[in-house]
């Protein structure tokens, strides 16, 4: 939320005068001018942004490398109450979300963004190493847009968060 | 209180029982009047015939003493030399009831007779003025007999003239004299109170009345006659020489007294006619009836008993019979309800197994797929990006190596997890030093040890034997519980192992101050797959099968293991292992 405020004061700011130094900022906003630039680096970032949430280091980890290979802007979230954290202040594009996770599990962060409507236009695509049907009616009828199981195809997967941010785009 | 329509009722109620009542009680007044009227006809037809019976046999005894008498009378010899002295004694004999027999020649002298003290010989009864029934008796030729005259002796007693004959020529007349008192005593037996008898002539005067209260010679009509109102016809009657049945009124100042009932039948002696009376109170009749309802009742008062009894004893039997029955009803009845509570136990009990199979294989399929899916998306990659760079390409490889790892792990945990469960897990005993199993676990967990900061203090006694145990699953054991030590706690924590050498066994503790847990928790700790929080909400990594297989390896070997833990306070494990 911290970064989003100040990401909303530095653009004010910019526009009041345009030629403000990062120093300026910095100084008018009393906060340091690496946090200053980072906000900027991330405004600046014209890649899309995928919030992956896993408790598993190491899916994670390897869906990370693997996603920025492909040119996304990738943010995670171990656990549930992070996730939500997460997503309200990185707004991401799309989630990538598994179900079982600590804290508050994947269907309550489901539910939780969906009702919300400020976030509830971010697609969310639900990752299981269930198959069930049950959990994919639960998904989907908390507006999870898609259902991927563990283990995916890499390919897949990609193919699926193209499609959905490419319809969130024409939307 | 009472509303109308149940006061309509009870007064309905109230007519239908009286009526009932006075129905029942006029049918048994109606049955019992002519109960009465049977009985004491009876009575009297019973009472006539003994009466007749009675005055039948006086006359024929009277009849028969007179008829001796005539026989001698009447004989063709004539008056025999001796008077008739012996003929008389004889007659005297058989007879034996007369008082005297004598002979009056046809002068009217006694001249002979018998008993000789009674016999007056000589006595002339013209010279004395007593030839009356003398001459009647010569001149009729016929038998005469007096009414009870008084005797020279004081007492009274009837004489008996027969007129003597010898060829159609009166030759005098016997004489014979039965008192009044022989007749009596051989006709008057003792009768009971109730019963009583007079004898009347045939003008109604009394000749025996058993009160023996009476003036000789009155008229018995005369005596009882004011006081006793119906009398007066059974004595015309009885005068007419009839015989039959009749009843009067026992009068005392013109109130009832009490009913006798008489029976009454005529004796006809010669020329004497009298009619014996046998009377009994009706009071006697009513005695009768009531003894016989007395009996009845006895009868009926036993028969109801009887039946009251048999049937309450058949009643119990029924009752107690139904009682059991019911009994063994209610039994049976808690008996299913017993066995029906047990199947829904057993039942819920199956399903809660149902429900843990599916949440394992659900957790096992999870827990195998996860480590999958980082090895599928690091080889994937590694398969697309031909051209990466080392340091990426190293970070994916080490991820796959480690993921097969773990998996192989979790393998091993769920092969040991069915081996306990079904008992086939094997221990290789061997002697084992504990102090250097430990070392040897601590090895194993080292690295996540020092990357929590965490110190570890072990405490074994110095003297402490080598025991016998299996080597590897003690190692499992601790690797197990430091494993989960070091989860639990936050960094820089301090995790203890304390041996204690027990009799025949170690008793072993693993304390850590991290961050424990609730009563509930500590409840489900060593089932299969159970971590702090729900499965699908899990802080910490790890199979969840740790404290299951150790708990399985201690009490394999015939240990027991137990845990206290506190919330915030941290969890110590306790457990004993065979020496």
């Amino acid at each position: 939320m911290q970064a989003e405020n100040i990401s909303g004061k530095i653009l004010s700011l910019m526009e009041e005068n345009p030629d403000i130094t990062i120093k300026e900022i910095s100084e008018s906003l009393s906060v340091s001018e690496d946090l200053i630039e980072e906000t900027l680096r991330k405004m600046s970032d014209a890649r899309q942004k995928i919030l992956i949430v896993d408790d598993e280091m190491d899916a994670l980890l390897a869906l990370k490398v693997a996603l920025e290979a492909e040119g996304y802007n990738i943010v995670e979230a171990k656990d549930g109450y992070e996730a939500i954290d997460t997503a309200h202040s990185e707004n991401p594009d799309v989630i990538l979300l598994d179900l079982m996770i600590p804290g508050i599990d994947g269907f309550e962060v489901c539910r939780q963004l969906k009702s919300d409507p400020v976030y509830s236009h971010i697609p969310v695509i639900m990752l299981t190493a269930r198959g069930e049907i049950d959990d994919k009616v639960e998904g989907i009828e908390l507006g999870a847009d898609d259902y991927v199981t563990k283990p995916f195809n890499l390919k897949e997967l990609k193919a699926r968060i193209k499609m959905i941010l490419r319809r969130n785009q024409d939307a | 209180m009472w509303d109308r329509k149940s006061k309509w009722n009870l007064v309905l109620f109230a007519a239908v029982v009286l009526l009932l009542i006075s129905s029942i009680v006029f049918l048994w007044m109606k049955t019992n009047t002519e109960v009465r009227s049977v009985v004491e006809e009876q009575y009297q037809n019973q009472q006539l015939l003994l009466t007749r019976q009675v005055s039948s046999s006086i006359e024929r005894t009277l009849n028969e003493r007179v008829l001796l008498l005539e026989v001698i009378a009447n004989k063709d010899t004539g008056v025999p030399p001796d008077n008739f002295r012996s003929d008389l004694k004889s007659v005297y004999d058989v007879a034996g009831m007369f008082y005297v027999v004598e002979y009056v020649n046809e002068d009217g002298t006694i001249v002979s007779g018998y008993p000789e003290d009674n016999v007056p010989l000589g006595f002339n009864l013209y010279e004395n003025k007593q030839s009356r029934a003398f001459e009647r008796v010569k001149n009729t030729g016929q038998v005469y007999i007096t009414d009870p005259l008084r005797l020279m002796e004081g007492n009274y007693g009837s004489f008996i003239w027969v007129p003597v004959h010898e060829d159609d020529e009166f030759r005098g007349a016997f004489i014979a004299i039965i008192r009044e008192e022989d007749l009596k005593s051989r006709y008057v037996v003792a009768s009971n109170s109730s019963n009583y008898a007079y004898l009347l002539d045939d003008r109604g005067r009394v000749l025996y009345d058993e009160s023996e209260n009476y003036e000789r010679g009155t008229s018995y009509a005369e005596i009882l006659g004011s006081d006793s109102s119906g009398l007066l016809d059974i004595i015309s009657k009885q005068v007419n020489g009839t015989e039959g049945n009749g009843k009067y009124l026992v009068l005392n100042n013109g109130t009832v007294v009490e009913e006798r009932l008489v029976s009454y039948s005529p004796i006809n002696w010669y020329n004497q006619k009298w009619s014996l009376a046998l009377t009994s109170p009706s009071s006697e009749v009513d005695r009768l009836i009531v003894s016989v309802y007395l009996k009845l009742f006895i009868v009926v008062a036993v028969s109801v008993l009887f039946i009251v009894f048999v049937s309450s004893f058949i009643v119990i039997i029924l009752f107690n019979w139904s009682k059991s029955l019911e009994q063994e009803v209610d039994e049976k009845t808690q008996e299913l309800k017993d066995s029906n509570e047990s199947l829904r136990a057993a039942n819920k009990k199956l399903k809660e197994l149902d429900r843990l199979k599916t949440e394992f294989l659900s957790i096992v399929s999870h827990e195998l797929k996860t480590p999958l899916t980082a090895m599928k998306t690091s080889g994937e990659f590694l398969l697309e990006t031909e051209e990466c760079d080392r340091s990426l390409r190293k970070k994916m490889l080490d991820i796959i190596i480690r993921n097969i790892d773990r998996q192989s792990r979790m393998v091993d945990d769920l092969l040991d997890i069915s081996r306990i469960e079904s008992d086939r897990m094997k221990f290789n005993k061997e002697p084992v030093d504990i102090e250097e199993t430990i070392k040897v676990s601590l090895e194993v967990v080292d690295t996540i040890i020092r990357n929590k900061d965490m110190k570890v203090a072990v405490s074994v006694p110095d003297d402490l034997e080598i025991i016998t145990t299996d080597k590897d699953k003690l190692v499992q054991v601790f690797v197990n519980l430091l494993n989960n030590a070091v989860k639990f706690s936050n960094k820089g924590g301090t995790i203890k192992i304390n041996v204690e050498d027990e009799t025949d066994s170690l008793r072993i503790s693993v304390s850590d101050n991290g961050i424990g847990m609730g009563p509930e928790e500590v409840e489900k700790i060593f089932d299969k797959f159970y971590q702090i929080d729900s499965t699908s909400t899990r802080r910490v990594g790890g199979s969840g099968l740790g404290l299951s297989i150790v708990k399985g390896i201690i009490e394999g070997q015939g240990g027991t293991i137990t845990v206290r833990s506190e919330p915030g306070k941290g969890s110590t494990f306790v457990f004993t292992l065979m020496k």
